[in-house]
């Protein structure tokens, strides 16, 4: 078996890999509440036969992908100044309600539909605890309190759901800023506040991304180097061997 | 190799930001101008490893997975309706909403549009009209032979018209509102129409509830705030450029790949 060139196989494959979760943050660099990930690698080893000379268990190390985290650090608050721009500080998610079921944001940037709901990017509607939340012109400024109140000119209209879970990283990434869950979530506590007329901004810091980005690069072309010294000591072995004494 | 279309798509979004801050940079002086401002969502994952599944027959489970990202998509521009600043001109045909609603106008072929540009004129039948020369709803007709036209708050037109004591109320403007503004589809020429989105229009008279006020020789500017256009360029800029060092990693470790069994 030609183990010099399978473990180096497995380093490519997965520094090809790093690259696109490194790509993937820098794309998402100004997506609103995004959470940086980072691939997890570990060891697989395995028993080979001893080569000639060496005596005891042999084993060959190649690198596996395991799993890809997510740092769930708070991004900066940016204030945008726009009503139904919000962001949530401290721990929490907005339920959104979707043709799917029910799914979890903290990408706040809001709007109204024509019906006067309060709708995501997407076009779904965002959960207050009696159901969705529908603002009539007659409410004038709508003001969101930091513990999800909405209110306007005629008193309170409703108040925004935030949940938590249990385990955040086992939530599931759905695209649009939208996770599913396969726990059930749990009111969020209550120092978590929500901010009005600001977003938060996605927690990729670009230094730590095009830093890891040169480490891959550097480790891909050393696996290409040892690749082709790999080969270059194959070729002169078979010359060596191959060549008829004279 | 997935790193190049995913950086691919983060400088098509970082450019699509470029453009929206610079039509905000270019309408500065722009008449009831809105800002505009781009919003940014993460694409589909695939699942390489699902987290949550069993790892062994025990029953200990993949605790994070492997989910891979495809990028970035434009989610939006979204206008930000907040109310520009008033700048006089003394223009008696200037006047500025303070507060919400927007002027109905009747556009040439007869359906309605909306504006929050206030820099009316009079047409030579002596109408109220915009600067294309579209009819304000309802139709004001100021006497040719009138020598001043006061509109107060509430929107009254009133003319003075020589030999006559008293002042002549020629008309009413009215203002007409939205449940969503920001759903109103822009068509260039500072009007906007209709749309699902925006809802059904609701017209009433300036100053009662929930609808601005008027006031007269005052035009609003736009509500574009250079310095945190600026910034905002800069920082669209930046993030092109970082998208672009992923392209050429990508490139170098695609061309080491070539370089293989040479």
């Amino acid at each position: 078996m030609d183990n010099t060139q399978l473990v180096n196989l497995s380093q490519q494959l997965a520094a090809y890999r790093s690259m696109d979760v490194i790509a993937n943050n820098l794309a998402n660099l100004s997506t609103p509440a995004f959470k940086r990930e980072a691939m997890k690698f570990e060891e697989f080893v395995q028993q080979v036969q001893p080569s000639e000379g060496q005596t005891g268990p042999q084993t060959v190390s190649f690198v596996k992908d395991t799993g890809v985290v997510r740092d769930l650090s708070e991004g900066r608050l940016e204030s945008t100044g726009a009503p139904f721009d919000l962001a949530i500080n401290g721990n929490g998610y907005f339920v959104v309600q979707t043709a799917a079921g029910d799914r979890y944001t903290r990408n706040g940037h809001l709007a109204l539909n024509g019906d006067g709901q309060l709708i995501t990017d997407s076009g779904d509607p965002i959960m207050g605890d009696g159901g969705a939340i529908t603002i009539t012109s007659d409410d004038g400024d709508v003001h969101i309190a930091t513990d999800g109140t909405v209110s306007g000119n005629q008193g309170q209209i409703g108040k925004l759901r935030l949940v938590d879970f249990a385990d955040d990283h086992a939530l599931k990434k759905e695209g649009d800023s939208l996770y599913s869950a396969n726990q059930d979530p749990t009111p969020a506590a209550t120092s978590t506040k929500i901010m009005q007329g600001s977003l938060e901004s996605s927690n990729v810091e670009p230094v730590i991304e095009i830093s890891h980005m040169i480490d891959v690069m550097r480790a891909y072309q050393a696996t290409a180097t040892l690749a082709q010294s790999d080969a270059e000591l194959k070729r002169q072995a078979i010359d060596k061997l191959g060549s008829t004494p004279n | 190799m997935r790193a190049l279309s995913i950086a691919a798509t983060g400088m098509l979004a970082q450019q699509t930001n470029v453009e929206v801050i610079a039509n905000n940079l270019a309408n500065m002086n722009t008449t009831g101008f809105k800002e505009q401002r781009a919003e940014f969502e993460d694409l589909l994952y695939q699942n390489v490893e699902q987290q949550g599944t069993q790892s062994s027959d025990t029953g200990t489970i993949v605790p994070s997975g492997i989910q891979l990202g495809a990028g970035v998509r434009t989610a939006d521009v979204y206008r930000v309706t907040g109310q520009g600043d008033l700048q006089t001109t003394s223009n008696p045909y200037d006047v500025a909403i303070n507060g919400s609603g927007y002027f109905r106008i009747q556009m040439p072929d007869g359906t309605d549009a909306y504006t929050r540009a206030g820099n009316f004129a009079l047409s030579p039948e002596g109408q109220l009209v915009t600067q294309q020369g579209y009819v304000v709803q309802p139709g004001i007709a100021i006497p040719t032979t009138a020598t001043a036209v006061t509109i107060n708050a509430q929107g009254q037109v009133q003319a003075t018209i020589p030999g006559q004591t008293a002042a002549q109320t020629v008309g009413q403007l009215e203002l007409t509102r939205f449940p969503n503004d920001a759903g109103l589809l822009a068509q260039g020429n500072n009007l906007f129409t209709e749309t699902a989105s925006s809802g059904s229009p609701q017209s009433g008279v300036p100053g009662s509830t929930g609808y601005g006020t008027i006031q007269q020789g005052f035009l609003e500017t736009s509500n574009v705030n250079a310095v945190s256009e600026i910034t905002s360029l800069i920082t669209a800029q930046r993030a092109y450029e970082m998208n672009s060092k992923v392209i050429t990693a990508a490139d170098e470790m695609l061309s080491e790949t070539a370089k293989l069994g040479s």
